[in-house]
């Protein structure tokens, strides 16, 4: 490379990286500032944010909605309740993913495309609200904290994303060679599988673990409002601050007032959730680089 | 011989057999006219009730009120009730079979009630409505013929008590047979006197005078001139669109009507001589959706009147930006602002048009008498005991305490008249912490409340804030109301007219909201996009269907009264 040639090329490098980097921010910004926003207005007078009159600082700051949300008798059983169900959810959830995709990545497996066809299914058809209720009714999960692992154990399009990596990712020679070395096939796969295809753990560990932390619904309709995740002690402190302010304003007025606490509400209660995630995620997010792109390919 | 005498054994065995099914088949036949006959059965005493609760009530448990009443009643309940995903598990509950021994404050519909009285998850009433079971419900359903009526289904049946607020301007004084509910008219405009007053403008009396004041607030940009905010903030007008206190649609009265939303279906209109139409395909609907392009074109309309919601609404307000706007209350929608403002009443129609002098404020129905607040399953075995029960809620001073809370709490003595009076809002912050409002919520209990008008004269007095409300209905609004008929909302429809309407109603009040819409935005209808409307409205959205379901529901009710 001459040095003529080296600098031309430094110079366009110069230009083309400040383009980048001004694309970059842009799309920074773009993504950022929404999410700083939400960070200002759980601080903010919620008319005045509504009105337009919030930018980068709060505006009439109030402390107000973080009060309502931490002085709820609530919130700490919440937290406590989301920790062990996104812990336990993720811990069961990868396991079945891995002995489910495991066996299917295997080309010996007899009636593999059978049942490889039996999960797909289950992707397309569900059965509905009610039926599935039955079921878990029938049963006798309702109330108990397996009714929110159990019905969706395995989820079929993460156990397809974990098959493809098997099969793509890890040689089959290796675990042939594996075998001749007088591994047994579980050996096989504790010693050899695993630690191969952390990154994809990583990205599965991750999957579940957001699905479990955000999941409200399948807590609400099954748990019967005991031992209710975070997220749900959330939406029932909205709720109950919103029918305050509707039929509670109906004798004594002010329904513009006590309305504003629960659009203040929906902002603290965004941050107050989503904290915990955002301070694990930095965490995982070396993996979930790697491992994003494993297996992609479905099919 | 010997055949005939085996004949008449046979004969006589046959009687026999008919004298000792007798008693028997006399239920049984009842039960066939009646879908249900008496049942006699009173050993059940303690029953399992699911339903609705206030979000801040703290259950049924320990409420005294309701302890007084099992009481009396020799009953013991289990409550299951919830705030929140009532509909939800109501209906896996009722699907899967698990009932309970009554459903209580769930609000069923009257499609949902006639099809689970159909097929016999709920009990029919009607036999035990007699005064040995029931003795107040009895005279108060004597009293008003028309309670009885609107809950009883086309069958003949009675699937659940009935419950309802009369809040009506018979609480303030009205004659009972002229009185008009709180819902009558929902919007009160109002508008911002003083920036009137700076330019020196009268107050406007026809919508082309209102579009320039609206012009001159713009103009002059009256939210910064005035109030001192920042240049260009001034929202001459500002409305939701379609929505229930803080519409557009008291403005439409210029145009001789107004298609409030309301609990029957929308855009509904019935004319004087009892035929219903829909305001919708009428041609002063169409010019008045082309006459309100122009406001929002000229930018006197708030471009976010589609999107915004209530709290957005209270925001511009309250920041001093706009000049006219819809609300119940001056004071709650404008705040520190509210001195500024007055109710401006409702316009008569541009001056130069046929609409010139026309204002046609059109009334709302109240709101229906629901026999949706209480069922009684098939699971329970002793009914007679449960609406026993249920039988002492008809009775003015229970009904009240179940409404707002027991004596002693929220009501706390009786006046000269004996009336009860209510605490007020200081004692209540003084003594529980909590506003009037907030500790009615806490004891409300949902169900089976009927709520007479005349009780609002005998027994307690209303809410201060409905006695305003109606106050200012009775005098800055119903004498603009020339035409005072309206749908009622208490038709009982057919199981057909019931699938008609299930059927077609969403889909046509979502059609014409929207294309009313866009009418607004861009600009009115030709005739071409008038035609096309009219026609999908028939074709899709069942328009013709509707009309005739209608019709012949309200038919058979006038002819009832």
């Amino acid at each position: 490379m001459t040095s003529a040639h080296k600098k031309a090329r430094g110079m366009s490098d110069k230009t083309s990286e400040a383009i980048l980097i001004f694309i970059c921010a842009v799309v920074l910004l773009l993504v950022a500032y929404p999410l700083y926003y939400v960070v200002v207005a759980s601080f903010s007078d919620p008319y005045e944010v509504y009105a337009g009159k919030t930018f980068l600082l709060p505006s009439g700051f109030t402390l107000e909605g973080y009060k309502s949300v931490f002085l709820n008798d609530g919130i700490v059983s919440g937290f406590l309740n989301s920790v062990k169900y996104t812990v336990i959810g993720t811990i069961f959830s990868v396991v079945m993913l891995y002995i489910t995709a495991y066996p299917l990545a295997q080309k010996d497996l007899p009636g593999r495309k059978l049942i490889s066809l039996f999960f797909l299914i289950t992707m397309y058809f569900g059965g509905g609200l009610v039926p599935t209720y039955l079921v878990v009714k029938q049963t006798g999960l309702v109330g108990s904290m397996w009714s929110l692992f159990l019905p969706g154990g395995v989820g079929v399009g993460n156990m397809i994303i974990v098959r493809n990596y098997f099969q793509n990712s890890i040689p089959h020679d290796l675990l042939e060679a594996s075998r001749i070395d007088g591994c047994t096939k579980f050996r096989t796969f504790i010693k050899v599988v695993i630690p191969l295809s952390m990154p994809i753990l990583a990205v599965m560990v991750v999957f579940s673990m957001v699905a479990y932390w955000n999941d409200w619904f399948t807590a609400l309709i099954y748990l019967g409002g005991q031992g209710s995740p975070l997220p749900l002690v959330m939406r029932n402190i909205l709720i109950k601050s919103s029918a305050t302010a509707s039929q509670a304003s109906t004798i004594s007025g002010g329904y513009a007032e006590l309305n504003k606490l629960t659009e203040l509400l929906k902002f603290c209660s965004m941050i107050v959730a989503a904290l915990p995630m955002l301070i694990v995620y930095p965490f995982v997010q070396k993996y979930f680089e790697k491992g994003f792109m494993a297996g992609a390919v479905k099919g | 011989m010997k055949r005939s005498t085996k004949q008449r054994a046979c004969g006589l065995l046959a009687g026999g057999l008919l004298l000792a099914l007798l008693p028997g088949c006399s239920g049984g036949l009842v039960s066939n006219v009646n879908n249900g006959a008496i049942n006699p059965n009173t050993d059940q005493t303690e029953f399992d009730i699911m339903g609705g609760m206030s979000a801040l009530s703290a259950g049924y448990e320990d409420h005294e009120v309701l302890n007084a009443l099992q009481k009396s009643a020799g009953v013991s309940i289990h409550w299951e009730t919830m705030s929140d995903s009532l509909a939800e598990q109501v209906n896996i509950r009722i699907t899967g079979g698990q009932l309970p021994d009554a459903f209580m404050g769930v609000g069923f519909s009257n499609y949902d009630i006639a099809r689970y009285g159909d097929d016999g998850t709920f009990l029919d009433l009607t036999p035990y409505l007699t005064p040995e079971i029931m003795p107040n419900l009895c005279a108060v359903l004597e009293a008003h013929p028309e309670i009885r009526a609107a809950i009883t289904m086309e069958d003949g049946g009675i699937y659940g008590l009935p419950s309802g607020e009369q809040m009506t301007t018979a609480g303030i004084g009205a004659p009972m047979d002229e009185a008009f509910s709180i819902f009558s008219v929902p919007q009160y405009s109002m508008i911002n006197k003083a920036w009137l007053d700076e330019l020196n403008l009268p107050m406007p009396t026809s919508l082309d005078e209102l579009h320039d004041v609206l012009k001159a607030f713009k103009d002059n940009d009256m939210s910064a001139r005035y109030y001192g905010n920042a240049p260009g903030s001034t929202i001459p007008m500002t409305t939701g669109f379609d929505e229930w206190c803080w519409g557009q649609n008291i403005f439409y009265a210029g145009f001789g009507f107004t298609n409030w939303p309301n609990d029957v279906i929308n855009d509904i209109h019935l004319t004087g001589d009892g035929k219903v139409e829909f305001v919708c395909t009428t041609d002063a609907y169409r010019d008045c959706i082309t006459y309100f392009h122009d406001w929002y074109a000229e930018g006197l309309m708030d471009v976010e009147m589609f999107s915004q919601s209530d709290s957005q609404l209270i925001a511009k307000c309250q920041q001093g930006y706009v000049g006219v706007s819809t609300w119940w209350y001056i004071e709650e929608l404008m705040g520190d602002y509210a001195k500024d403002y007055v109710f401006l009443p409702p316009l008569t129609g541009p001056k130069g048009t046929q609409y010139e002098g026309t204002c046609g404020v059109t009334i709302r129905p109240g709101t229906p008498i629901s026999s949706g607040q209480l069922n009684i399953t098939n699971k329970c075995q002793s009914p007679i005991n449960l609406l026993k029960f249920f039988d002492q809620w008809y009775d003015g001073e229970t009904v009240m305490q179940l409404q707002y809370g027991p004596i002693g709490v929220f009501f706390t003595g009786k006046d000269d008249k004996g009336m009860w009076l209510s605490i007020s809002d200081e004692e209540a912050r003084a003594k529980y912490g909590k506003s009037g409002g907030e500790l009615r919520n806490v004891y409300e209990v949902f169900g089976p409340k009927l709520v007479l008008a005349e009780y609002y004269n005998e027994v307690f007095y209303m809410e201060p804030r409905a006695i305003e409300r109606l106050t200012d209905l009775d005098e800055s609004w119903m004498p603009y109301v020339k035409d005072t008929t309206f749908y009622p909302v208490d038709c009982v429809f057919t199981g057909m007219e019931m699938e008609t309407i299930d059927w077609h109603k969403p889909d046509f009040e979502s059609a014409v909201r929207e294309q009313e819409g866009l009418w607004i935005k861009e600009g009115g209808p030709t005739d071409a996009e008038w035609e096309a409307y009219k026609q999908r409205l028939a074709d899709k959205c069942g328009l013709n269907d509707l009309i005739q379901a209608y019709q012949d529901a309200y038919d058979r009710y006038a002819q009832t009264r």
